[in-house]
């Protein structure tokens, strides 16, 4: 499984990587790579079993149980 | 800094529009459950409510010609606040597009493929949406026009079929449901699908003619909702007291069409249509997300943002949902509040702010 994400992300990479750098895009490369390595490292961790928090999760948490705001 | 070359005209800007009010004909099922045979009603109010809020953000594209959401935010509240809400919308925009990839992947999983893994079907649909937004706004409204003729085609059709089965006395104890469920579900249906037109603001900047971005948009809203009242009467009237119980009253309608068994199960043409539907919405919900970020970190083209954002959206997606039940908990009473900040305070304080800077006159000055 880690194998295929390695082999997907290096795919994006040499994708997208060539052109920006012909093109001398450097400002674009930062944005792509860190967008690029903040997935790659959920990724990983996904995979390998951490229970991360879930987004929407908290959202309702935060809504329904801290502020008490909602349909009730 | 323009990094959209291409430019729409007002007719493919209306047909857009048509497409994306049109795409609620699913998510709609999440308001029958409250108001249960009262639907439709909510239907016309959140019609009438969403049209008066969209004139909010269209005086506000008015405002500002040839700027879009993050541009205006950046002139209305000075560069360090206005590109902080610019990321609160950019991150709410993400998060409602992992939202709409979790609900054609679920829809896809419950009653077309029930084996497959749903990653599987994420990463297939978010690929073709990359690969649309890849190709720049011309190309999804020009998908739009065909995309929004097919399912409001089908919905006549289906509505046509079905009018033997129907009894329209279904529909008869008006205001039956208590005034606060038919606010609710009206606040509901408005924000899926009605003020969620506030993601043109990311659009309108590239209409050809500046000027009449007003009308193509309110037709748009009107003629889009009318087919969803239109589905939504036909559900009501053919399934009666079980459209708030099925978990589809769309497909389950449809369902029921037998006309001499040989037209049978036609809820396929239902599933395909809202697949179209559900495809141009998150092109546009993608399409703003990414333009919106490249415009914040000042970039010269937007291009290589598509697949990272894509890959993001679908790991929230995974990461956010897991069941059914939590998604319908979350649209039916949480969500509604959370987008009231998003689709009303922040449009109405963004135009106060406007207009007591006196804004485009000093820009025009300058």
């Amino acid at each position: 499984m880690l194998f295929l994400i390695v082999c997907a992300f290096s795919g994006v990479i040499l994708f997208e990587v060539p052109s920006l750098i012909r093109n001398k895009y450097w400002r674009e490369l930062v944005v792509f790579s860190a967008l690029l390595s903040i997935s790659f490292i959920i990724v990983v961790l996904q995979t390998l079993g951490f229970q991360l928090p879930s987004p929407a999760k908290g959202l309702d948490y935060i809504v329904e149980n801290v502020l008490h705001l909602n349909y009730h | 800094m323009i990094l959209e070359k291409g430019q729409i005209s007002s007719a493919q800007l209306f047909f857009l529009v048509n497409c994306f009010i049109q795409g609620a004909l699913l998510p709609l099922n999440f308001a029958y459950p409250i108001s249960k045979h009262d639907t439709w009603l909510a239907v016309i109010a959140a019609m009438i409510i969403g049209s008066v809020i969209a004139l909010v953000y269209i005086s506000l594209a008015g405002l500002f010609p040839g700027q879009n959401l993050v541009q205006i935010n950046d002139l209305i509240y000075g560069p360090y606040l206005g590109k902080f809400i610019s990321l609160q919308y950019i991150l709410f925009f993400l998060m409602t597009l992992s939202g709409y990839l979790w609900f054609i992947s679920d829809f896809v999983l419950t009653f077309i493929m029930p084996e497959t893994p749903i990653s599987s079907i994420m990463i297939m649909f978010s690929f073709i949406c990359a690969w649309a937004v890849r190709q720049g706004i011309e190309v999804i409204t020009r998908m739009s026009v065909v995309f929004s003729v097919i399912p409001a085609s089908i919905v006549f059709i289906t509505f046509a079929l079905l009018l033997k089965d129907m009894e329209f006395t279904n529909l008869l104890p008006l205001f039956e449901s208590p005034p606060g469920d038919l606010f609710q579900s009206t606040h509901i249906i408005m924000h899926i699908s009605f003020s969620q037109v506030l993601v043109f603001l990311m659009v309108i900047p590239y209409v050809n003619k500046q000027g009449p971005s007003k009308t193509p948009i309110l037709l748009g809203m009107l003629s889009g909702g009318m087919v969803i009242l239109v589905s939504s009467i036909r559900n009501i009237a053919a399934l009666g007291p079980l459209s708030g119980i099925v978990t589809s009253p769309s497909l389950e309608a449809v369902r029921l069409i037998n006309i001499g068994k040989i037209l049978t199960r036609l809820e396929i043409l239902v599933a395909m249509a809202e697949i179209l539907l559900l495809f141009i919405i998150s092109c546009v919900f993608y399409y703003a997300t990414v333009l919106g970020l490249a415009h914040i970190s000042k970039l010269r083209t937007y291009v290589p943002l598509v697949v990272p954002i894509g890959i993001l959206s679908i790991i929230l997606s995974l990461l956010s949902y897991e069941s059914r039940m939590q998604v319908s908990h979350s649209i039916m009473y949480i969500t509604p509040i959370v987008s009231l900040y998003f689709y009303i305070v922040l449009p109405f304080m963004s135009l106060i702010v406007a207009k007591l800077r006196k804004l485009p006159r000093n820009k025009g000055r300058n």
